[in-house]
């Protein structure tokens, strides 16, 4: 076919999809509500609920991993364009981050050193290190099915920032469930949790969003 | 040239408004645009495939028409979307890259060392190379021709016989010290 051809076919189909952003929108919601329902039938809200999340420390659980998605579903969007750049949801992601690592520090700080073990250790690690990933799975697809219609030139990178969105969306609404309020506990797996995730999201994100 | 990329603005803009006519002048202006780029940047891959590389670009521009934000400029983000698919097409190709070696003749010829024809057996190393081989490096080496003369008169291209020189020196200089048999 001469580049004219192909020219005039193209040009019979002038408009463009609809945006990742606008596709996205539609995808991500009915995927955390899915989500945050089988937490709710599936695992069950913890008795404790509102009690629990009165003390700030506690409400961290839910507050920083919306954070970190809320970045990494920023950073994502502005990467699925083939000029955008990463640089002001890095910086955001690095704050969540950094937060965390305080929280951690500070949890470390309150417990006794001979209580730092079973602190860490809980009663619901596997729990935790399943579910997370398990309800990350829903979110994490749409963000990838989503971003399959971008044009990333990073795909890992791409692909991992939908895993740590999908992830930290998990982890939010695991936080739901979850009856574990010690930071040594909680900053520590839901950030392994996450972090899983996001090694899934980067591998999958190699494969699927080259273009 | 600001003219140019208010028109291709305005005309992808309309493009996306639906206007068919916009939509192929746009492609028909950047297409010559995307063809200097390919073949400026794509001297490693032979010339009869950047007609195939430019409509690559082209179907991926088209493809990818919803990323652009219109509250962008749009240069930045077509030449991302360029430079994206030419450097995968030469990437795709890798496996029958021909090498532009006229590119590569100034780091070549600079490389210093003895002279190995200086030696008094030079021409006895000589029948150790390729026929073609110590062909070149007899006219220029010993006889003093230029790369252009030999080149000219053995039918390849000057860079070729720069490369085929150093080559053959690089090979001569390790025979004459006994390094290779």
């Amino acid at each position: 076919m001469t580049t004219e051809d192909l020219i005039r076919r193209l040009a019979a189909d002038p408009r463009p999809a609809p945006t990742v952003a606008r596709t996205l929108a539609r995808w991500l919601g009915p995927a955390v509500l899915a989500a945050f329902a089988s937490m709710a039938f599936g695992w069950g809200f913890r008795p404790d609920l509102l009690r629990a999340y009165a003390d700030p420390v506690v409400a961290l659980k839910v507050v920083l991993p919306s954070l970190l998605a809320g970045a990494a579903v920023v950073g994502a969007l502005r990467l699925a364009r083939p000029e955008g750049h990463t640089r002001g949801s890095v910086a955001a992601l690095a704050l969540v981050a950094l937060t965390a690592l305080g929280l951690w520090t500070f949890g470390f700080a309150v417990t006794p050193r001979e209580n730092w073990g079973a602190a860490m250790q809980g009663s619901t690690l596997a729990a935790c290190l399943l579910s997370i990933p398990t309800l990350a799975f829903l979110p994490t697809l749409a963000l990838l099915l989503a971003l399959r219609r971008g044009a990333s030139l990073s795909s890992t990178l791409s692909g991992a920032l939908a895993g740590l969105g999908g992830g930290g969306i998990a982890a939010s609404v695991y936080a739901f469930h979850c009856p574990e309020d010690q930071p040594l506990f909680f900053v520590t797996w839901y950030g392994t949790g996450i972090l899983i995730v996001t090694v899934l999201g980067a591998l999958a994100g190699r494969r699927w969003l080259r273009w | 040239m600001p003219d140019g990329e208010a028109d291709w603005t305005a005309l992808f803009r309309a493009a996306n408004g639906g206007d068919r006519v916009a939509y192929a002048r746009f492609l028909q202006e950047i297409t010559p645009v995307l063809r200097g780029i390919i073949r400026v940047r794509g001297r490693s891959v032979p010339a009869h495939q950047h007609e195939d590389i430019l409509q690559e670009a082209l179907l991926a521009i088209h493809a990818k028409r919803h990323t652009w934000d219109p509250a962008r400029p749009l240069r930045p983000w077509l030449y991302a979307i360029v430079r994206h698919k030419v450097t995968d097409a030469f990437r795709a190709r890798g496996a029958r890259v021909e090498l532009d070696l006229a590119d590569f003749i100034e780091i070549l010829a600079a490389e210093p060392g003895p002279d190995p024809t200086a030696a008094g057996d030079a021409r006895r190393l000589m029948d150790q190379l390729e026929p073609r081989a110590a062909e070149i490096v007899r006219a220029i080496g010993l006889d003093g021709e230029t790369p252009g003369a030999a080149a000219e008169r053995l039918q390849m291209t000057e860079g070729a016989i720069r490369v085929a020189l150093h080559r053959a020196m690089k090979r001569l200089s390790l025979l004459a010290h006994g390094t290779l048999r």
